[in-house]
């Protein structure tokens, strides 16, 4: 009898102890991490050309390396689309085409920029290329003190032609002639 | 002493570090200012050779003989010769009036043709003038004595200067058996590069 007895109670003992270690396996098990994120947020400034309205449409237009041709250009006849001949006299001739510039910024606290322009090369002989009023040179030169970001400001490009003879000081006729214009906006 | 000093130095190392990090801190919190992008146009084009023709005033003009132009100094002018009838004291007009053997009569009016060129080593050009309609029976028009056509151009010099003005006198001879009508021509003239 006495055996008996403490034999149930080492079985319901071992009972309580397994029902226990299984409440216990049955926990949901957590982890917890962290993540560090970091951006670096830079300022920046972007210049991009874009075709006026009124003017030439751009090769490569929406892009800090675009293209603009006159097409054939002569002091009396016929010009491209886009192209005007604001004055001819007995020395010269002149073509226009206006073209835009869009400088956009990001970052920067400068409420406005400083555009200015230069040659690449020498101008082909008979040739000088001016943005608005300023004759262009191989150095550079300040087309605008106080660009507005953000929007399309025009400006025209003139082509200013000798009517002299090519040899005698005017430019080749009927050949390609082609310049680059590089232009630097500067946040004020 | 020195352990007093080596102390200093590393207060002051800490100090310096954290300055610095401030340092660089606030200059990437400053705004850059001076910031530049740049970019590239590229300018195409083609130089031709050109002239071109405009009519001007004879200095002379409002004498007879040398009628105003309308929109002188351009290549599309107007010329009025006024009226004119065989009888020729009943001439109202601005030009010259003369009789033309016994059984017509001439009006005329000298003006200035100017041909400039551009970027051309042309040392002349040649000129050259057609009338638009055929003239009714009887009636002819003429350059300095030249009788033009509708059916195509008529030379009228071969090597004149670019630059220089050169007077023209446009001539309408009329017979006497031509009725009363309106006489308008409008005359081209064309001025070709040597």
């Amino acid at each position: 009898m006495s055996t008996w007895h403490n034999t149930r109670s080492r079985i319901l003992v071992a009972a309580a102890f397994m029902l226990t270690s299984a409440s216990m396996l049955a926990q949901t098990p957590t982890a917890s991490g962290t993540i560090n994120a970091t951006l670096t947020n830079k300022n920046g400034i972007a210049l991009v050309f874009d075709t006026d309205p009124s003017g030439v449409t751009l090769g490569a237009a929406g892009s800090s390396n675009a293209s603009l041709s006159f097409g054939t250009i002569s002091a009396f006849g016929p010009l491209s689309p886009g192209v005007t001949r604001p004055s001819v006299t007995a020395a010269s001739f002149t073509v226009r085409s206006p073209f835009d510039i869009q400088v956009i910024q990001g970052g920067l606290t400068s409420t406005s920029y400083t555009l200015s322009a230069s040659l690449a090369g020498p101008a082909p002989t008979g040739l000088s290329y001016k943005v608005d009023t300023v004759t262009l040179t191989t150095a550079a030169q300040r087309i605008q003190a106080n660009g507005v970001y953000d929007t399309d400001v025009a400006h025209n490009l003139d082509l200013v032609v000798s009517t002299a003879s090519p040899g005698a000081g005017g430019p080749a006729v009927g050949t390609p002639l082609t310049a680059t214009i590089n232009f630097t906006a500067t946040a004020n | 002493m020195l352990a007093e000093g080596m102390e200093t130095a590393r207060t002051f190392d800490g100090h310096g570090i954290w300055f610095a990090l401030l340092w660089l801190l606030a200059l990437a919190a400053l705004p850059a200012h001076g910031q530049t992008s740049s970019a590239q146009l590229t300018v195409n084009l083609s130089v031709q050779s050109s002239i071109s023709l405009v009519f001007n005033n004879n200095p002379s003009v409002g004498t007879a003989g040398f009628c105003p132009l309308t929109n002188a100094g351009t290549n599309n002018v107007g010329l009025d010769l006024g009226t004119a009838a065989f009888p020729g004291n009943s001439y109202q007009g601005c030009g010259t009036y003369a009789h033309i053997g016994g059984a017509s009569y001439q009006v005329s009016s000298a003006f200035d043709v100017l041909v400039t060129k551009s970027n051309s080593s042309s040392p002349s050009y040649r000129l050259a003038a057609q009338i638009s309609s055929a003239p009714p029976a009887s009636v002819f028009w003429l350059v300095d004595n030249t009788v033009l056509t509708n059916t195509g151009f008529t030379a009228l010099d071969a090597a004149d200067k670019y630059n220089q003005a050169v007077t023209k006198t446009l001539q309408v001879q009329v017979r006497n058996n031509v009725p009363s009508q309106i006489l308008q021509e409008t005359i081209t003239f064309l001025a070709t590069a040597n």
